[in-house]
């Protein structure tokens, strides 16, 4: 109940400093579309009240300067001028998640020979990052049936997290989900027999 | 047939009820309120929550409706449940208003405003499996993402 409170009267504060800046002069809005760390580039939209400008390569910039203007047209930046005026938070940024991968035979859950040495690599990527803070999620192809495979994804994300808790790390870092058949790297028909859905995954943040 | 049905049924209740239930008393560490946490920090930073200011350290964990807010020379990097990560500048001010990663329920939402100062943010599994969940508000706009990583300023 409180919460919720809270949260209205953010939205009141939101509105309120959003009337004021059709009065006085505001904060104007410059985005900047960077590629992620595998180099993919995706896209954002700037919407104001009167038009939207959409940036789609890499280092495509624009800005609102006030909410009943239409954005600016964007402008190409490079990687130096990027690196020039925002280098310091961009170098201050969190570690990408790291992430690795068990796989299962079909119908099973118990982790295979090669899990050892995605194991020790994961230990070692936790250990290096000190983190605390991982997802184990366990998944199953759509071979049997819906009810049958929620509870192997399950019990294989559970075969993982007791043998990462076997090497020493704590129970208590663990976020452990399972998604059934939802959720498949190689989507396919029911009843299909595809090796590469009868995973776990693990992302270390 | 009533017999395959009660079987059903039997595995209805272990794999649905029972078992999760245990697991979720192993698990009960990991807080299923809180959004993220705080990765990187210098040299200070905090947030406003429910009406009270708390400082932040390396390890904070950061909730639904959090105000974050760094001074002069602060900045600080967060990482949320779903792998996505935002780094606050100096003089700085973020809220997270709405932030859901439930999967089994496919509900996954992300909106956040930033008030002042500059946000960098890259996507996570939330943008990766509903792409155009994620939205920022500002002062003079507002941001539709659809992945993968942004700088945004307000001055």
């Amino acid at each position: 109940m409180y919460r919720l409170m809270v949260s209205n009267m953010n939205a009141i504060k939101f509105i309120i400093w959003s009337l004021s800046c059709l009065l006085f002069a505001c904060n104007s809005t410059t985005v900047v579309l960077l590629p992620d760390s595998d180099g993919n580039v995706g896209q954002v939209e700037l919407i104001t009240d009167s038009g939207k400008t959409v940036l789609d390569h890499a280092y495509e910039s624009a800005e609102a300067e006030k909410q009943k203007l239409p954005p600016t047209q964007k402008v190409q930046l490079t990687n130096e001028n990027v690196r020039d005026k925002y280098g310091d938070i961009l170098a201050k940024g969190p570690m990408v998640p790291d992430h690795f991968r068990f796989y299962f035979k079909a119908g099973k859950a118990a982790l295979q020979a090669e899990a050892q040495e995605v194991l020790i690599n994961s230990k070692a990527r936790i250990q290096e990052r000190k983190s605390c803070d991982l997802s184990v999620i366990g998944h199953a192809d759509r071979v049997e049936g819906d009810d049958l495979n929620y509870l192997l994804s399950m019990v294989r994300a559970e075969n993982v997290a007791k043998a990462l808790v076997g090497m020493g790390i704590p129970q208590n870092c663990m976020d452990i989900r399972y998604y059934g058949e939802s959720y498949p790297i190689v989507p396919t028909l029911d009843e299909v027999d595809e090796p590469l859905n009868r995973r776990v995954e693990i992302e270390i943040r | 047939m009533i017999q395959q049905g009660k079987a059903n049924l039997m595995k209805g209740v272990v794999g649905k009820i029972i078992l999760p239930v245990l697991l979720l008393y192993s698990a009960v560490g990991f807080s299923a309120e809180r959004i993220g946490m705080v990765k990187t920090l210098e040299p200070s930073a905090s947030a406003i929550r429910e009406g009270v200011e708390v400082n932040l350290a390396v390890g904070s964990k950061i909730f639904e409706g959090d105000m974050v807010v760094t001074d002069s020379d602060g900045t600080v990097g967060i990482t949320f449940n779903d792998g996505s990560m935002l780094t606050l500048g100096p003089g700085g001010k973020v809220v997270v208003d709405n932030y859901l990663f439930n999967l089994s329920e496919k509900k996954l939402t992300f909106l956040s405003q930033v008030l002042k100062g500059t946000v960098t943010f890259m996507s996570g599994a939330i943008n990766k499996i509903a792409p155009g969940s994620v939205r920022f508000k500002t002062p003079t706009a507002t941001l539709g993402l659809r992945g993968t990583k942004v700088i945004i300023e307000v001055d």
